[in-house]
């Protein structure tokens, strides 16, 4: 007992030396600018921003997953609905984490408010995430005071609920629309946006659940072992859509003739490739996918943590790849200065960067763990 | 209202780069930032080659890409066309920069004019510093600072937001020539109300076949190109050279 007392103080400390880097990260990003990122005008946007997008959606995905139990009334899966929301949240707030540092300033996160453009997918994710995080927020408050079903409860939920299932479609149209970038794929953007999000929230939850019980040894796995064994079986459905996805991205990527696509196949992918196939998708999505069509991975604990673990993984290097691969090479006049290709690999202070958004979520999550009854049902 | 366009005259331009010169010291860009800029292109294989120039700047885009993803306005129409960006509304998000097809979008990702706030020197006891130059001169932040452009935008912009070509905006106001139209030696600019039927582009427009770039995407660019600097002949032949 007491040697989980004095891991659990390691694991504090860590975090807190962890954020205290974040917060002299963003002071120094705040005062210097962002000449600190290995980005140009051709690289704009990097991994802060990956990070950002991948954050975001996990969140949204948790979201989704929560409202199977909270809007569609599933209620076996009610156990898991208090962690669900509380996670999303905590994720949601590590998101707000890098998407800060990756405008500079939260003044600018504010400023975004003042002066709305309808037209701009950027203004309305910026508000529906806020809205979400004020919503979900509130919903949990309502849970944990025990009211999971009163109206305003359920309107919290469904809110909610609605909010995640929009706000992927809002950051893949983010790429979809831009005109000059062929190789974002138009509207297929925000449906991958949104089937990534839901992949990449329920591999979190799923690894979440196995390591905090691994960790705190609470048995809970043990009593809950039919409801995670049915939750894996969603999982590898999930999986599904994004190898389907996948597939049809690589079948467009192969066969087109669009200069753009040319271009970006004379060069290595961000993290290599066999026979077309980048890696991250051969390992963060193919490979986890076929193990889990065996009954026997996905019914153990060890099956479980390593699917969902190297499915994580890989949806935050699938959106890296996506990000990097839109935008590594110069626009017009930009080719004067810049090469035919530029090749990024993140400053100590993007690493930085996340590094400092994971502390955050991090750090929710175990004080949420400690102190808010996650597994709470309703009475 | 007028709408103003730019025709730039291919056959005309010598690519000697005055415009993206006086343009720098117009609108105090600082270095790394091109507001004015240029395609080049070499085609063909030795000993048969030719290079071919395109000056671009922001082609003041009807249907902008850019104003439309902006998040806070910041990047918006004025009514006589020109695309113009405000600074202070600007939260430095860069999609913008992202969203313009004609890559004439550049971020101040540190405190521009650096260079210029240097006290080293190359000889000591030689040369004077960038800071001592600039100081002797009696000029703020660069030696060339021009403190008009600060008219209708701050006159060298922030760290962290974005900027570009503005036609002069603070200029056209005022009956003047852009810059670049007014520098160009070779007079491959001619700029005007594409509104007004007597206007110079007009007319220009309608006597040769115009393109603009990457016209296919619907931007409606209002910079547009006419002929080609080309002197080369050939003798005409059937079906030879
Ligand atoms: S050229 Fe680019 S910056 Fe200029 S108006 Fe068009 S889209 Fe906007
Ligand atoms: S960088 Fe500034 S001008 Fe460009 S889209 Fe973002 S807020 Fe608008």
């Amino acid at each position: 007992m007491s040697e989980k007392k004095g891991l659990y103080g390691i694991w504090l400390v860590v975090l807190g030396i962890l954020i205290l880097l974040g917060l002299y990260t963003a002071l120094k990003l705040f005062i210097e600018g962002h000449g600190l990122f290995n980005t140009n005008d051709v690289i704009l946007w990097s991994l802060p921003l990956g990070v950002y997008i991948f954050l975001a959606l996990t969140s949204s995905g948790l979201t989704l997953l929560a409202g199977v139990p909270l809007v569609l009334k599933v209620k076996k899966y009610e156990p898991f609905a208090k962690r669900l929301v509380f996670l999303s949240i905590a994720t949601l707030m590590g998101a707000f984490v890098a998407i800060g540092l990756e405008l500079g300033s939260v003044q600018h996160m504010f400023w975004v408010f003042f002066s709305p453009n309808l037209s701009s997918p950027i203004w309305w994710l910026a508000l529906i995430y806020s809205v979400e995080l004020v919503v979900l927020i509130v919903k949990f408050w309502r849970m944990h005071k025990g009211d999971w079903h009163s109206s305003f409860s359920n309107t919290l939920g469904v809110i909610s609920f609605l909010l995640a299932m929009i706000a992927p479609l809002m950051i893949g149209s983010i790429f979809g629309i831009t005109e000059s970038r062929v190789t974002y794929f138009g509207p297929m953007m925000s449906i991958y946006s949104l089937v990534l999000g839901l992949l990449s929230g329920t591999a979190l939850f799923l690894l979440y659940s196995m390591i905090f019980h691994r960790v705190t040894g609470d048995g809970d796995v043990e009593r809950q072992t039919s409801l995670y064994n049915e939750f894996t079986v969603i999982f590898a459905y999930i999986a599904s859509i994004a190898v389907v996805f996948s597939l049809v991205k690589f079948a467009i990527e192969s066969a087109t003739t669009v200069p753009e696509f040319l271009i970006y196949h004379k060069f290595e992918h961000a993290f290599g490739a066999w026979q077309g196939f980048h890696f991250e998708v051969l390992l963060g999505l193919f490979l986890p996918f076929l193990l889990l069509l065996i009954p026997s991975v996905r019914r153990s604990v060890g099956g479980k943590t390593v699917t969902s673990g190297l499915i994580l993984v890989g949806t935050l290097m699938m959106h890296m790849e996506i990000l990097l691969a839109g935008q590594s090479h110069p626009v017009g006049p930009k080719a004067e200065q810049y090469p035919e290709f530029i090749s990024y690999f993140p400053s100590i202070w993007e690493w930085l960067v996340f590094v400092f958004a994971l502390a955050v979520m991090l750090l929710l999550y175990t004080l949420g763990e400690r102190y808010l009854k996650l597994m709470e049902v309703p009475q | 209202m007028s709408r103003y366009a730019m025709v730039i005259d291919l056959q005309r331009c010598v690519g000697c780069g005055s415009c993206s010169i006086a343009c720098r010291n117009e609108n105090n860009v600082p270095d790394g930032i091109y507001w004015s800029n240029k395609i080049t292109e070499t085609v063909g294989t030795f000993p048969n080659v030719r290079h071919h120039y395109i000056p671009t700047l922001c082609n003041h885009c009807e249907y902008a890409p850019c104003v439309r993803g902006c998040p806070t306005k910041a990047m918006h129409k004025l009514d006589n066309g020109i695309t113009m960006h405000d600074p202070k509304k600007c939260i430095g998000c860069k999609y913008c920069e992202f969203n313009c097809p004609y890559g004439v979008i550049y971020f101040n990702w540190k405190e521009p004019h650096q260079f210029w706030k240097s006290n080293k020197v190359l000889l000591k006891g030689g040369t004077s510093s960038p800071q001592e130059e600039v100081e002797k001169i009696g000029a703020k932040k660069t030696p060339y600072f021009n403190p008009e452009r600060g008219a209708t935008l701050p006159a060298s912009r922030p760290k962290g937001v974005v900027e570009k070509c503005t036609f002069c905006d603070h200029r056209v106001r005022k009956g003047l020539l852009p810059r670049c139209v007014e520098a160009c030696p070779a007079n491959a600019r001619i700029f005007g109300d594409i509104k007004a039927p007597d206007s110079d582009v007009t007319k220009l427009l309608g006597k040769f076949r115009p393109f603009r770039l990457r016209e296919q995407l619907g931007t409606n660019p209002h910079v547009f190109y006419v002929r080609d600097f080309n002197p080369a002949q050939y003798r005409p032949t059937k079906g030879g050279v």
